[in-house]
């Protein structure tokens, strides 16, 4: 069981960490949140349908981001320049790099559930159906929320470019 | 947004999702060409998406899969964490308010004059019981016949055989 979990966590860390990312916009919470859903994957282990693994974690690890926000609202006013200072690896070059953070933290400026669909199914490249059961939406939902998310980021990217 | 926005909305994801049909996406092209706005939120969905492209899902950092990996090993060390889990800690809390409920629901505990006394009663009805067997089987021989009257007789002096050795085996 311990080896089919490290593959688990092999195949799956980048994914549930990105949405940990997207949502907190904080690397050290992002850490401790997607640690958690992990602990929890650990203890359900045998009650989770193996084909069901990926969908049950991005949706634990996104409720348990929403409701550390949830807990963080009132107390903290967060910094929203967080991406650009925390950006690493190779840049294709300067502009693609200055679009890639602007669209990050365009996208993490989203609001819920937008900021979490564009995540799961332009990021992480989740299936429409799977998204749907992750955020427990029905697959039309999906597509018209989406379609919302998307266009905002595409009229603010029209505003930004030259 | 309005109706006109969605249905435009629409069809621009489908298309760029490679969801769009030919004649639709013909449709979509001729009308394009009469609307700028159209046309204009057909390239600025198109740059978006090729600015997606080169965004992926970000690696996890090397401290963050050390902790994953570990994950099995802390977690067997201290198998009361699944135990201390809150619907646990309410089950444990809970036990002691059961308890205490069934020791009121349950009789008091007879003395030792009492338990006397019940199984004299007891032993003179089990007497009186069978020799009531005896009585009613000379009775149902007489009038019916030997069969019918051992089988009555067996049956009552079973059930008193039975109801016997259960209060004895109580006792015990």
């Amino acid at each position: 069981m311990s080896k089919r979990y490290r593959q688990w966590v092999k195949e799956y860390q980048d994914q549930a960490w990105t949405v940990a990312r997207y949502i907190l916009k904080d690397a050290q919470e992002a850490e401790d949140a997607t640690q958690e859903a992990f602990v929890k994957l650990w203890h359900n282990r045998d009650n989770i349908d193996p084909n069901r693994v990926k969908p049950w974690l991005m949706k634990v690890t996104r409720n348990g981001c929403l409701d550390r926000l949830r807990r963080r609202r009132e107390s903290v006013e967060f910094d929203e320049s967080y991406m650009a200072s925390e950006v690493s690896g190779p840049m294709q070059d300067a502009a693609a790099g200055e679009t890639n953070l602007w669209l990050k933290r365009a996208i993490s400026s989203l609001k819920e559930p937008y900021r979490s669909l564009v995540v799961l199914r332009d990021v992480n490249q989740h299936s429409y159906e799977e998204v749907a059961g992750m955020l427990e939406l029905n697959l039309a939902q999906v597509k018209t929320y989406l379609h919302r998310a998307r266009k905002q980021l595409r009229e603010q990217l029209a505003e930004v470019r030259p | 947004m309005n109706e006109y926005d969605e249905k435009w909305e629409e069809k621009i994801n489908a298309l760029l999702d490679g969801e769009l049909g030919q004649a639709d996406a013909e449709l979509l092209k001729s009308e394009a060409s009469d609307d700028r706005e159209l046309a204009r939120a057909i390239v600025e969905a198109y740059q978006l998406q090729q600015a997606m492209e080169n965004i992926k899902a970000e690696r996890a950092p090397a401290s963050l899969t050390r902790k994953l990996n570990a994950i099995p090993r802390k977690e067997s060390a201290n198998p009361w964490f699944g135990f201390l889990q809150p619907r646990w800690a309410m089950a444990l809390a809970a036990i002691p308010l059961v308890l205490f409920s069934v020791s009121l629901m349950q009789p008091e505990t007879p003395s030792a004059d009492e338990i006397a006394k019940a199984r004299h009663e007891m032993a003179i009805a089990f007497a009186y019981l069978g020799k009531a067997g005896v009585i009613t089987g000379r009775e149902i021989e007489s009038t019916v016949g030997g069969t019918l009257s051992d089988a009555v007789t067996g049956s009552v002096n079973k059930a008193n055989q039975s109801q016997n050795s259960h209060f004895q085996e109580k006792e015990a």
